[in-house]
């Protein structure tokens, strides 16, 4: 995927909201995959991702070097059964960086023609 | 002493209570979950597998705490719409990875690979099976078009013809009804909803006011009908209107419908001439309506084919006071939706029950209905049904032909599959990309043979007979494409299972002791079977193809009892309204025969009701009255015959032998009505000769025999019809005769003078169906000749296709054995000796597959027999011939490799080996 990664972060823009709410979670540290749906839950927006479509964005991301996995380790949380997990890369860290410019550009403009207000925000 | 089993969680710690219940339910999670992700490609599955159990086994044990078993079935309910959508979207996104296996678009791009890169293979692959699946998608078309597709007509299932049984006095089963029967048949309710009156008639049009260049007179064919016709075929007018309940009877304006065709041809359609007046025999029917194009509605006959026809127009008598002795109309019956058959005979047998006490003295005339496409198909059925089962039989001749190519190339690849078995790869992977490959092969061969089928269907609609049912609708769409494709997925799909079978048994060790060895094997025993069942397969095909061609020739050769060569032929219709009475008539003929026959280049003119081969006739029921041959029984004594009403000089212009007496002369014998009979009439009636003189009742008549003439068949070029009688037209006369010209220059160039002939003597006439005789032979044998070419290119095709296989078993022997025969040669046995060996397999192969086919040529016979002219099924020489090609055929294919052992040099051949 050498090719991949010469891709300019612009290209990797919008996002899925799939893939958003992986950087999200991951740019807070390590996650295992329902870490990942729950933290998505917690944000409340909308739906949390299937399962199916989560495993398939993590793939992606990670053929995409967005994010990596880390080595197996037992969870706390899972009864301390053991738990894959997956930590955000400096370049998924520049995607997610630019996806939430993009969004807050977009906010930005929502509110210039009042279809949000200012204490939105 | 007994021992509690405790359940344990998976790190073995004991569990009790409600978290052992938790645990079992997560458990049962995990199996739910295993078994779901088998959705997922495998590559997906052996990298993120684990991780998504155990994500949803999380996802459970919250689920059980939050809300017990009835969240977790929702939380399972949804893990099975998750794992499906993304499973299979998964499985459809081979771009993705590149580094993917288990992927359908992978592996169908792998094949792809692998076929490009052998391109003879898949050429001659492909090319093969473009032909052949081709030859299948034209015959299927024909089949499924003629035999099957359903009438455009509203329901057309619940229409019926209904017909006239008169075989309890007479030799006729279908009859036409009297006005009379379809009045009682449609006032009868029940299962009869309702009834029309059909009748078939020749009507010259003509425009009125319109200028003369485009008022040309021509004959056209139209139908006379009650005016439900429309509303029982379910067929509404593309312009104006269908007939109106009243417009029937005498005495009202005349109105006519016009067909699309002739709306076409003759108006240009031009929309306005709805509401304007055309002349019918001159007399003038206001046009009220157009038909759709697709409206082609046939008028199923007593005798011969359904008949079609230009126009529409009503009755002018009421049918309730016609005589109900008469047989006039056709009746087609529209049933109660959902009657079946079965009622709809029954209802139509009580009606006729009544009809025949009332009409006809209880003599048991009977009433009975036809269903309209086992009718309409009637004649052509057996010969499509053999050309179906010919075409079945090619495609499974071209499966195993597959199968052979398929599997030489797998043993060619056996190295690599061992060595991949051997390296523990997938073997379902193998099997799939095998099956793959020939799968693919099958649809892109599908695909151009219904390509090739498109050129192919119209080549043989141009081959087809006039009269074949719906030949119009003849033609490759979309669905029957699909089929074809389809079809040749399946045919992939088989014959790929051989190869693919033996992929996966290919072993390292399997391998290495046959290079060892270099003997056959598995492989080179499979081979020789199939080369067994084509050689089995393509001797049936030939000996069905053989002997249709045969039963061809035999109608070549048949002698209808007229010469049809230097003849024209055409229809002079003559209105009646202009020529009223016999005398009119009689004048406008003698004229035209005269002034026909002086044209340059003709050397005699006839002139009668109807030609030979017309499929059609005039019967009627004649006696001899102390004729020797007469048996005192009335079937035999008072005999059916066709009459026909003839011009003197029809005999001499025709070709028909006069076997005894003379034929009619120029002129009338004052006092006497002429007779000339058919040899088959003689015969009966005078079984020792002398019937010319013999006296004939023709209904109130009677007629003096003055000669007697070899039988000129009506309906079939290879078998006589009725027995026949001909009168002389003056006395008898028919207004619109059939004129026949021979001549010393070709036929086709006589027409630009007999069509100025016509005119100069009556601008009003019209000239109908003018071609030679020859043409009228050509048409009664184009379904026999069509038969005869597909049968014979289709057995021809499946010979090649045996030819190949054998030629390919005895090269690869020849290849395999070539250590072996050297060994041989080294022995000092000679050349010859070691060829005759090589040839020997081969010759057991043919040998075998002749004994395989036997039965096969036995059961074909069977079926084809209905088909077959003067060829008994079982023809010896035919069969003899068909066994002796193919062996020629064989004897080739197989000596042509064989022939290379003559190139082995011993000391050579065993340095390298």
């Amino acid at each position: 995927m050498g090719m991949d990664r010469e891709r300019p972060i612009e290209r990797f823009l919008p996002l899925r909201p799939v893939e958003f709410d992986v950087l999200l979670s991951l740019a807070a540290g390590e996650r295992h995959g329902y870490g990942i749906i729950q933290d998505a839950e917690a944000r409340g927006l909308a739906a949390p991702p299937d399962v199916g479509t989560l495993y398939r964005a993590l793939r992606r991301m990670q053929e995409q070097a967005l994010i990596d996995g880390a080595e197996p380790r037992e969870a706390p949380e899972a009864g301390g059964e053991r738990r894959h997990y997956y930590r955000i890369t400096p370049l998924g860290l520049r995607v997610a960086r630019a996806e939430a410019y993009r969004l807050a550009a977009l906010a930005r403009a929502a509110m210039a023609s009042g279809l949000l207000e200012a204490t939105a925000l | 002493m007994s021992t509690r089993i405790m359940p344990h969680d998976m790190h073995g710690r004991p569990l009790d209570g409600p978290a052992a219940g938790e645990t079992r339910l997560v458990r049962a999670s995990d199996r739910l979950l295993r078994l779901l992700l088998r959705l997922y490609p495998e590559d997906f599955r052996q990298d993120m597998g684990e991780a998504i159990v155990e994500t949803y086994r999380d996802r459970c044990r919250d689920a059980v705490r939050r809300g017990g078993l009835p969240t977790l079935a929702g939380v399972w309910f949804s893990a099975v719409g998750d794992s499906v959508r993304n499973g299979l979207g998964e499985r459809a996104r081979p771009s993705i990875s590149w580094r993917r296996t288990g992927n359908w678009g992978r592996d169908a791009e792998r094949t792809i690979r692998r076929l490009v890169r052998a391109p003879l293979f898949t050429l001659s692959m492909i090319a093969t099976l473009t032909i052949g699946l081709g030859a299948f998608a034209v015959v299927f078309a024909v089949v499924q078009k003629v035999l099957l597709a359903p009438l455009p007509y509203e329901r057309p299932e619940d229409l019926y013809f209904v017909w006239r049984d008169y075989s309890t006095i007479m030799d006729l089963k279908r009859g036409s009804l009297a006005g009379t029967d379809v009045t009682a048949l449609a006032t009868s309710g029940g299962p009869i909803m309702d009834v029309a009156a059909i009748s078939r008639s020749q009507r010259t049009l003509a425009r009125a006011n319109v200028p003369p260049t485009d008022a040309a007179p021509e004959e056209i064919p139209l139908f006379v009908t009650t005016p439900n016709i429309f509303k029982i075929l379910g067929v509404r007018p593309m312009l104006g209107r269908s007939f109106a309940p009243a417009e029937v009877g005498p005495g009202r304006t005349p109105v006519v419908v016009l067909g699309h065709d002739l709306w076409q041809r003759r108006f240009a359609g031009d929309r306005t001439v709805v509401g304007t007046d055309v002349l019918l025999n001159d007399i003038a029917y206001k046009v009220i309506g157009v038909l759709p194009p697709d409206v082609r509605f046939l008028k199923h006959s007593g005798l011969g084919p359904p008949e079609s026809a230009e126009a529409y127009v009503t009755h002018t008598v009421d049918l309730a006071t016609t005589n109900p002795g008469a047989g006039s109309y056709a009746g087609l019956l529209r049933a109660r939706p959902g009657s079946s058959p079965q009622a709809v005979a029954a209802a139509v047998g009580t009606v006729g029950r009544r009809v025949d006490e009332r009409d006809h003295g209880s003599r048991g005339i009977a009433l009975h209905p036809v269903e309209l496409i086992p009718d309409l198909v009637a004649n052509v059925r057996p010969a499509l049904l053999v050309l179906a089962a010919a075409g079945a039989l090619l495609v499974l001749v071209l499966a195993v032909n597959m199968a052979t190519l398929l599997l030489v190339r797998a043993s060619e690849r056996d190295r690599e599959f061992a060595i991949s078995n051997a390296l523990g790869a997938n073997r379902s992977a193998l099997v799939r990309a095998t099956l793959l490959e020939a799968m693919l092969l099958g649809i892109v061969g599908g695909a151009c043979g219904a390509l090739l089928a498109v050129w192919g269907t119209r080549a043989l609609v141009a081959l087809a007979p006039e009269n074949l049912p719906r030949r119009e609708t003849i033609a490759i769409d979309w669905p029957i494409a699909l089929v074809v494709v389809g079809t040749g997925a399946l045919l992939g799909l088989l014959a790929g299972m051989l190869p693919a079978g033996w992929a996966t048994q290919a072993r390292l060790s399997t391998l290495l002791r046959n290079a060892a060895v270099r003997g056959g094997g598995g492989q080179g025993r499979m081979r020789r079977a199939m080369v067994v069942v084509q050689v089995a397969l393509s001797v049936v095909l030939l000996s069905a193809g053989g002997l249709v061609v045969r039963s061809f020739s035999h109608l070549l050769r048949v002698e209808p009892g007229f010469d049809a060569e230097n003849m024209l032929t055409m229809r002079v219709p003559v209105p009646t309204a202009r020529y009223t009475g016999d005398t009119l008539a009689n004048q406008l003929h003698d004229r035209l025969q005269r002034e026909l026959a002086a044209i340059p280049g003709v050397t005699s003119v006839g002139a009668a009701s109807l030609l030979p081969l017309a499929n059609d006739g005039n019967q009627t029921r004649v006696t001899f009255p102390g004729a020797p041959g007469n048996k005192g029984d009335e079937e035999h004594d008072a005999p059916l015959v066709d009459y026909l009403s003839t011009r003197p000089g029809y005999f001499e212009t025709l070709g028909i032998r006069v076997a005894a007496g003379r034929p009619f002369g120029p002129t009338r014998t004052p006092g006497l009505r002429e007779a000339v009979i058919d040899q088959a009439l003689a015969d009966q009636f005078y079984p020792g000769g002398n019937a010319v003189g013999a006296r004939i009742r023709f209904g109130d008549d009677t007629l003096t025999v003055v000669g007697v003439v070899g039988h000129a068949r009506m309906y079939d070029v290879h078998q006589d019809g009725r027995m026949q009688l001909y009168l002389r037209n003056e006395d008898y006369t028919y207004h619109t005769l059939q004129w026949a010209l021979r001549s010393d220059r070709p036929p086709a160039t006589l027409v630009q003078d007999v069509r100025a002939t016509v005119q100069r003597i009556d601008p009003g006439l019209a000239l109908a169906q003018v071609r030679p005789m020859s043409e009228v032979v050509d048409e009664a044998l184009r379904q026999p000749r069509l038969s005869a070419v597909l049968l014979s290119a289709f057995s021809i095709g499946a010979l090649l296709l045996a030819a190949m296989g054998l030629y390919g078993v005895v090269a690869g022997s020849v290849n395999r054995r070539r250590h072996e025969m050297a060994v041989r040669l080294a022995l000092g046995a000679d050349h010859r000796g070691v060829l005759r060996l090589m040839l020997g397999e081969g010759v057991r192969l043919v040998l075998l597959g002749l004994v395989i086919g036997v039965p096969g040529v036995w059961a074909a016979g069977r079926l084809i027999d209905g088909v077959l002219v003067g060829v008994s099924p079982l023809d010896p020489l035919t069969l003899v011939a068909v066994v002796g090609g193919l062996a020629l055929v064989a004897a080739v294919a197989c000596y042509v490799p064989a022939r290379r052992v003559g190139g082995i040099e011993p000391a050579q051949s065993l340095r390298e080996g």
